[in-house]
C-alpha cells in the first residue's frame, strides 16, 4: 500500500505532534467507523417511530433494542448454552478432522508431483462446489444428528487448509531441503524439520479461512438437518416470526466467527512477519 | 517427422542417438500432458473402483448409487428435459442476484476506495456483514419475499455482493498514484485516466472478486431452493433425496459440480488470459 515512489508534493501531511488535529487524524478511522454503525443502529431503532408499519411488515421487524433484549434473555435464562454447545461440538470435531486430514495430505501433495496430479481433479471439483449440495445425501447417510453436520464442516474446512499447506510446502526453501537430505534425512525428517515449519504461516492463514467456512457449514447444516443447535433455534424462530431471536442468533454466530478469526489473525501476525501475500478467498 | 528422420540420418552410425530421436517426441507428449493424464487416470480409477466395489459389498439402492446407474439417471433427466428445466429455473434468480451484486458492489467498493473517509466510515460495517453468516437470514427472506424469483435473487445478492465491495475498494486503493500523475503531466484527459490507468488497475481485482462471489452465489441458490421452492436444481436434489432416487440425486449433484468447476475455472482462465501480469498473485 505504501508507495515509496510518492512524489514530494503528494506526501500526506500527517501531523505527528500530539495536537488536536493530530489526535483527530489518528482516531478518524475508528470514530467514523463506529459512528456509522451507531447511526445505522439508531435509524433502525427509529424506523417504527417515524413510519407506521403495516401489520404484515411488523411481523418481520425487530429493532436493535428488541434484539438486545432477546439476546440478554437467552443468556440470562441459560437457554442458549445447550444449543450453543451442540453447535460448538459439531464445529470443533469437524475442524479438528479437517486439520488432521488436510495437513498431512497437503504436505504429501506438495512433496509428490505424481500424487498432486492424481488428486488435483478431485480437489478442484470439491473446492469449487458449494458443499451444501451434499447435504441431502449426508442426511440420508448420517441422519439428522451430529455427524452430517460434522461432515459438512469437515468438507468446508478441509480445502482451505489442504490448499494452503500445499502452497506452503511448494514454497519452502529447496536449498534447506537439499541440505537436510544430504545429511541423510528421510522424507519424514524433511517434513518435520523444514517443510512444516516453513509452511506454518500458510497453514495458519488457511486455518483462518477454514474457520469462516466451518461456521457457515454449521449454520447451513443445522438449518436443514439437525434437531439441536443454534441454527435450529434460528429456523424455528423464523417460522414463528420471532425475528429478534433470528437476529440474536446471527449476532452470536458473527461474534464467534469474528473472535476466532481475530485470534488466528494474531497468531498469523506473530508467526509470519515475512509471509508473502496470500489470496483471501472465502 | 521429416526433420527427425533427417537428423537420424546424419547420425545413423550411432544407434543410441537414433533411438533418442525416435522416442523424443513421444516422450515429450507424455511429459507435457503428464499431469492431465495422471488426473484422468485417477478419475477413471476412482469410477472403476466405485463400480467394482459392489461386486464384493452388497448393493443397496436406497443408500448408495454407482456410476453406471448415475449415468443412466443422468441420461434420463436430460431426455425428459427435467434437468434443463430445473437449471433454467435456477439460473434466472442467479442472474438477477449476481448482476445486482456486481453493479451495487462495484459502485460501493469504488466509492469506498476512492474517498478515504467513506472507506473509514463503511469498512467496519461491511466487515461485520461479511463475517456474519448471512445465510442465516435466508429463512426471513423466504418468509418475507416468498419462494419466487425475488426471494432467491435477494439471498444470492446478499451472499455475493461483499466480495465485489472489498475487491473493488482494494483495486482502487492499489491504483498507482504515480501513473495518474504521469498521465496528467502528459496532458491526458479524464477519459484517458480512466481507460489507461484506473480500469486496468481495478478490473483484475473485480474479476478475482467474481471468482469468490460465484461460489457464494451458488450457495445462495441452493439455500433458497432447499428452504422453499417448487422447482430448480437445488429443489431437485432435495426431492430426489426424499424419494430415495439416489441415481438421479447423484446426477444432479455431479451436474452442479461440473457447473461450479466450469464457472470458477472459466473465470480463472479469463483472469490468466486478460491480465497475464497478475498471474501468481
Amino acid at each position: 500500500m505504501t508507495d515509496t515512489r510518492a512524489l514530494p508534493g503528494m506526501v500526506p501531511s500527517t501531523a505527528d505532534a500530539p495536537t488536536v488535529v493530530g489526535l483527530w487524524k489518528r482516531s478518524e478511522p475508528m470514530l467514523l467507523g463506529t459512528g456509522t454503525i451507531a447511526l445505522v443502529l439508531l435509524l433502525w431503532e427509529l424506523v417504527p417511530h417515524l413510519v407506521t408499519l403495516s401489520a404484515g411488515t411488523k411481523l418481520f421487524f425487530a429493532t436493535p433494542s428488541q434484539i438486545a433484549v432477546a439476546l440478554w434473555k437467552m443468556f440470562y435464562t441459560g437457554s442458549i448454552w445447550h444449543p450453543l454447545g451442540v453447535s460448538a461440538a459439531g464445529f470443533g470435531i469437524g475442524l479438528v478432522l479437517a486439520i488432521v486430514v488436510g495437513l498431512p495430505l497437503g504436505v504429501l501433495l506438495g512433496r509428490s508431483r505424481t500424487m498432486n496430479a492424481m488428486f488435483d481433479p478431485f480437489i478442484t471439483a470439491f473446492n469449487a462446489t458449494p458443499r451444501l449440495v451434499f447435504l441431502p445425501l449426508l442426511l440420508l447417510w448420517f441422519g439428522l444428528g451430529m455427524w452430517s453436520k460434522v461432515v459438512i464442516v469437515f468438507i468446508g474446512a478441509l480445502f482451505p487448509i489442504l490448499i494452503n499447506t500445499y502452497e506452503g510446502v511448494r514454497n519452502s526453501d529447496k536449498l534447506l531441503i537439499n541440505v537436510v537430505r544430504s545429511f541423510g534425512a528421510k522424507e519424514w525428517d524433511i517434513a518435520r524439520l523444514v517443510v512444516v515449519p516453513n509452511s506454518m504461516p500458510y497453514i495458519v492463514a488457511g486455518l483462518r479461512l477454514a474457520i469462516g467456512r466451518a461456521v457457515l457449514g454449521v449454520v447451513v447444516a443445522e438449518f436443514f438437518g439437525s434437531e439441536a443447535g443454534l441454527g435450529v433455534i434460528m429456523v424455528r424462530a423464523a417460522s414463528s416470526y420471532q425475528v429478534d431471536v433470528v437476529f440474536a442468533g446471527l449476532i452470536i454466530f458473527a461474534t464467534l466467527s469474528l473472535a476466532m478469526t481475530g485470534l488466528v489473525k494474531m497468531l498469523e501476525n506473530r508467526l509470519g512477519r515475512w509471509r508473502p501475500q496470500l489470496s483471501n478467498e472465502n | 517427422m521429416a526433420q527427425i528422420e533427417a537428423r537420424a540420418g546424419t547420425i545413423a552410425g550411432d544407434a543410441r542417438f537414433v533411438g533418442a530421436a525416435d522416442t523424443a517426441p513421444r516422450q515429450s507428449f507424455v511429459e507435457k500432458n503428464r499431469n492431465l493424464l495422471l488426473g484422468l487416470l485417477s478419475v477413471v480409477l476412482f469410477l472403476a473402483a466405485w463400480e467394482a466395489i459392489f461386486l464384493v459389498v452388497p448393493f443397496n439402492k436406497l443408500f448408495i448409487s454407482k456410476p453406471s446407474l448415475i449415468f443412466e439417471g443422468w441420461l434420463d433427466l436430460i431426455s425428459t428435459g427435467e434437468l434443463f428445466h430445473d437449471l433454467a429455473v435456477s439460473s434466472v434468480p442467479f442472474f438477477y442476484g449476481f448482476v445486482a451484486a456486481i453493479v451495487v458492489g462495484v459502485a460501493i467498493g469504488i466509492i469506498m476506495g476512492w474517498r478515504q473517509r467513506v472507506g473509514y466510515a463503511l469498512d467496519p460495517l461491511m466487515t461485520m456483514f461479511y463475517a456474519s453468516p448471512l445465510v442465516a437470514l435466508a429463512p426471513l427472506v423466504v418468509v418475507f419475499f416468498g419462494v419466487g424469483v425475488s426471494g432467491k435473487a435477494i439471498i444470492i445478492f446478499l451472499l455475493s455482493v461483499f466480495p465485489f465491495i472489498f475487491n473493488a475498494a482494494a483495486g482502487v486503493r492499489a491504483v498507482d498514484r504515480l501513473l495518474i500523475n504521469v498521465v496528467r503531466s502528459m496532458g491526458g484527459t479524464e477519459k484517458d485516466l480512466y481507460l489507461k490507468v484506473i480500469v486496468p488497475s481495478v478490473l483484475p481485482y473485480i474479476v478475482a472478486g467474481t471468482r469468490i462471489a460465484i461460489g457464494r452465489a451458488l450457495i445462495g441458490v441452493l439455500v433458497a431452493e432447499f428452504f422453499a421452492a417448487s422447482e430448480g436444481i437445488g429443489y431437485a436434489i432435495a426431492r430426489f433425496g426424499d424419494l430415495f432416487a439416489l441415481d438421479k440425486m447423484f446426477a444432479c449433484i455431479i451436474t452442479i459440480m461440473i457447473i461450479a468447476v466450469v464457472l470458477t475455472e472459466g473465470v480463472r482462465w479469463a483472469e490468466r488470459a486478460a491480465f497475464p501480469w497478475r498471474v501468481g498473485q
